[in-house]
This record gives C-alpha cells, structure tokens and sequence, in this order.
C-alpha cells in the first residue's frame, strides 16, 4: 500500500503546484457548456419530459468528469516518457499494481472536482437532484473506468501525436454520442449504434437516472455492463504496468 | 562476493548491447565500469537493478539468485540514473518524501533519514526550493540524495558526472568517497572518463561494444603495459610506446626525429592497446 500513497502523493502535490490554474480549467468547461447550452439555446425546452437543464446537467457531470480522469493519460505520459519519473516507482520495493492504484485514485480525484462544482450550481439554482448511495456508487465506477482507461493510453500510447489523435477521434465523438447533451435515442441510426459502444452511453444513463430518479433510465443491466467494462480495462492496465521498463 | 555476473547477454532487436559479460563486485568497494558510448554500461545497470527484465546469463546477489521480481533485492540498492529524472514540479523536500514513502519511512525516520541525507550532500538550505530551479550539480547531489534515503548497501551511479564541470565534479568525486568509506556502501559506477575510474575505483572493467575487453585493478592494468607512455606525434596519427622507466621512454624520445612527449600510462593507454581506439573519439 506505500506504493499507493507515495505516488498519489507525488501527484497531489504536483496538483498542488499548479493550483488555481487547474482547478478552474475543471470547471470552466462546464460552466461553458451550461451557458450555451442550458441558457443560450435550452432555455424553455424540454426534453425527455423534463426541462432541457435538468436533462444536461448530469450530462454536464459525466462529461467533465470524464475528460479529467481521463486526463492523467497525458500527465502520466509525460512524467513516465519526458521527465522519466516512472522510473523512481519502477525501482522501488512496491508492486506494480501500486502504481496503477496511486494514478488512477488521483485521475478518480481530479474527475471529482467538476462534480462538485455542477452539484452545488444545481443546488443553489434549484434543479432538484438527488444523492444518493446509488448515485454515489456509479459516479464511483463511472470515475474508475475513465481514470483506468486515461491510466492504459498513458502506457500504451507512447506518441503525444497518436495521443492527440485518440482524443479528437475516440474521446469528443464519444462525447457528443453519449446522452450526454441529448438522448441518442434521438439519433439518427448510425449515431445510435456508435453510442452503443461507448463506456460513457451507460455511464451517463446510469448517473442521470440515479440523479432524477422519475427519469427511469436505471437499470441494473448498465450497472452489471460497467462492473464488466471495469474488469476488462483493470485487467489490460495490469498487464501493461507489469510489462513496463525503463 | 556481493554481485556475481555470468555471461550476462542483451539484444534490443538487431542490436546485441551485451554479448556475454561476466564479473564480480566485491562488498565495500568502489567498482567501476569504464567504456565509450554504447558499450552497455547503462543496459547492465538497468538488468541489475530490474529496470529491464528480459536477459540471459545468471546473477547472484550475495549468493542468492537474482530476478527482478523479487521485492527484497530492491531494499539493499539505490539507483542514481543517467539522466537527471528530479521531479522538477516539486521541491526538494517532496522530492525527498516521495521517496521515503516509496520505501516505507514515515514520521520521525522519515524526517531523520531526510536531515542526515540533506548534511551529506549539502543541500540543507534548499528544502522548500522548487527543484527546477537548482543548478546542474544540485540536481545531481539531490538524486544521490535520493538514493540514499532508505541505505541501500549497493550503490549504482550511471555517469555520476557526466556533463558538470571540472570543480564540480571533483566534489562529486569527494562525495562518492565518502559514502563508501563513511557509509560503507559497496559503489557501483560507470563512466567514461578515465581519470574518474582511475581516481575513484579500486577494481574496474573495461567493456566495448558489449564485451568486456579487461578487468582488474587500474594500477595492475596499467602496469602490465609499462610504467610510462611515450606518445610519438607522426603528421598523420599519434603512436604510443610503453616503458618500465621515464630515463628507458626519455632516451627513445631524444633519438626520435618527431615531437614526443613522456606521461605515466593511464586507462585510455590501456582501453587503446586492447581495442586498437580510444575512448573518446
Ligand atoms: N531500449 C533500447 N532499444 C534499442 N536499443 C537500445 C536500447 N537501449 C540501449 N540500446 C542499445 O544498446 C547499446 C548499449 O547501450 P547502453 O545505453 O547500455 O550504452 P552505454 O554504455 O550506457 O552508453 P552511453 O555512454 O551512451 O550511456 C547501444 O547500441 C544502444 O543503442
Ligand atoms: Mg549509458
């Protein structure tokens, strides 16, 4: 367990360094988002038989919260290829898992932080969401996949131009074909079926519906789908952070 | 013996980094690897210290087979690696930590073990500073530092001075010596630079190309060439002529018809004769 701490350590106080700045990139995004979309154009729709800004804003949480969990790919990248850090926690007496373990409890950290933010705004703008332990377990899977998933393309993806490359071709489609800004079942036919693919299309079904519970979009086949989804990535970052060398 | 090394062999695809080196280290001493470019001083280190984990050949630590995998053999060394890997983001102090936590210490160990480390490499006043912004010899006190913390009874040192400056790099020296004689730490470096494997090493190995060309002490090395080296300047090339005595290699100057000039033999001397070039090119 060392392990773990000593590289989440490491990382929370990079975090630290770099402070404010990287606080308000997590939220800026969805403030962003929340203009335009919510009160730029969806100001008065509806959507799914509730008002379009109850609709996004658990969308709004699962998106930014992804792309910050999924975010350490790049920071991991760089502090194992550039900086050569990786080899410090390569050489010492801790298992390899440890570090997988510390990396991605950071990106679950960092993916929290747009949580928070989207929470207290629907708190104090009076869109009633609900907490629950429910909610709270899927954000925790949601949180896990995407910071694993950040945590294998670090290793896997050498190139910062492949990385870039996975990113405006996997990451922002996934993005725009997840329920996260508009049901997709509401797509047309090919949009549907490459939303079918994506770990964020449950995710964003999973916490939306725990959030507003009269939504109906719960179910525990999506919870089952993400516990699969999780099993799968945990077992490819294993493999790959016991195959890595300096 | 406290490292055994038999027929130790490493490709990288076509290239054969290590061809079949053995050797031993023996416990408390400063061992040196000494080789141009590409030897395969780093590829050894990083095998030894399970950094890389497909080889051939056979390793013994203190007798004990050796695989990466096993946890323990990572608690009596400590790595000083090549190129500087501080964590520039954090300050001295995290960087520190970092490591102390990696190895278990916390709490009062953790802050005693920081404070002896800080005294050794005479970093004291920089705790709090941003690593980033030490200057070159700093950063490489502090990754020696760094190696320390958990007292390794192995030290490996991948060109501790590579690229610092004259002054800077005989204090390093000094340094060096010191964590083998204070804290009887076995020294385990590789260099190029043939003064330093001269001034530092009781026992050395001079590897080329993945092989190793000699092994032995610096002083019988150089002794089985000669004592002094006449260094004949041709227009087109220097040639060099080995002799027991300085009054031998200063009567075969005076009868040359070219400049030349009398020096005691050193490792390059030996490096050259066995490999028909020099070091540094
Ligand atoms: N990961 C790698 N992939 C491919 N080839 C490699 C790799 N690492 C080392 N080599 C090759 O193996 C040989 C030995 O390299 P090594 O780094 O061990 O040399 P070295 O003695 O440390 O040299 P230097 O003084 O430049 O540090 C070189 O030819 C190098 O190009
Ligand atoms: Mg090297």
């Amino acid at each position: 367990m060392k392990g773990v701490w000593a590289v989440f350590y490491r990382e929370l106080m990079f975090y630290r360094r770099r402070g404010v700045r990287t606080v308000l990139s997590s939220v800026i995004y969805p403030a962003l988002f929340l203009l335009a979309f919510g009160y730029g154009i969806g100001k008065g729709a509806r959507v799914s038989g509730m008002s379009y800004i109850t609709f996004l804003i658990p969308g709004l949480i699962t998106m930014s919260s992804m792309n910050q969990a999924y975010g350490i790919s790049v920071e991991v990248n760089v502090s194992r290829y550039y900086f050569k850090i990786f080899e410090e926690y390569l050489l010492a007496p801790i298992g390899r898992w440890e570090i997988m373990a510390g990396e991605v409890l950071y990106g679950m950290g960092k993916g929290l932080l747009p949580v928070l933010f989207l929470l207290g705004y629907s708190a104090f703008a009076g869109i009633g969401l609900r907490i629950t332990p429910l909610f709270l377990l899927c954000l925790f899977l949601h949180l896990l996949a995407f910071a694993l998933l950040g945590f294998i393309i670090a290793m896997a993806v050498e190139s910062h131009a492949d990385q870039a490359a996975l990113s405006s071709f996997v990451m922002v489609p996934m993005i725009f074909l997840s329920d996260t800004f508009y049901p997709i079942d509401k797509m047309p036919l090919l949009a549907r079926y490459l939303g079918y693919f994506s770990p964020l299309t449950y995710s964003t079904k999973l916490i939306r519906g725990t959030l507003l519970p009269g939504s109906h979009l719960f179910s525990f086949k999506y919870l089952l789908f993400m516990v699969g989804i999780i099993l799968a990535l945990l077992a490819v970052a294993v493999v790959l952070v016991e195959r890595a060398e300096a | 013996m406290e490292i055994e090394v038999q027929n130790l062999r490493k490709r990288f695809g076509e290239v054969e980094a290590l061809r079949g080196i053995s050797f031993g280290v023996f416990p408390g001493e400063v061992f040196a690897f000494l080789g141009p470019n590409g030897a395969g001083k780093t590829t050894t280190i990083k095998i030894l210290t399970g950094l890389i984990r497909e080889f051939q050949g056979e390793i013994l630590y203190r007798g004990e087979p050796f695989s990466p995998r096993i946890l323990s053999f990572k608690r009596v060394i400590g790595v000083v690696p090549q190129h500087n890997n501080v964590d520039r983001d954090l300050t001295v102090e995290e960087n520190l930590k970092v490591h102390c936590y990696l190895h278990g210490l916390w709490g009062k160990k953790q802050r005693e073990r920081i404070r002896e480390v800080l005294e050794l490499t005479g970093l004291q006043g920089h705790l709090r500073r941003k690593a980033d912004h030490l200057s070159g010899g700093m950063k490489r006190r502090l990754i020696i530092g760094r190696a320390l913390l958990h007292e390794p009874q192995i030290l490996f040192l991948d060109e501790p001075t590579v690229g610092l400056d004259p002054a800077v790099r005989r204090s390093m020296w000094d340094l060096i010596r010191g964590i083998n004689v204070l804290k009887g730490c076995t020294v385990f470096l590789t260099t190029h630079y043939i003064e330093e494997a001269d001034m530092l090493a009781q026992r050395v190995v001079i590897l080329d190309a993945g092989r190793v060309v000699a092994q032995g002490r610096p002083q019988e090395l150089k002794e089985a060439l000669g004592r002094y080296t006449l260094e004949i300047y041709h227009r087109d090339r220097i040639e060099e002529e080995f002799f027991q005595s300085r009054e031998e290699a200063l009567e075969r100057m005076r009868s040359l018809d070219v400049p030349a000039k009398v020096r005691e033999v050193n490792l390059e001397d030996v490096f050259l004769s066995l490999t028909g070039r020099r070091i540094r090119v």
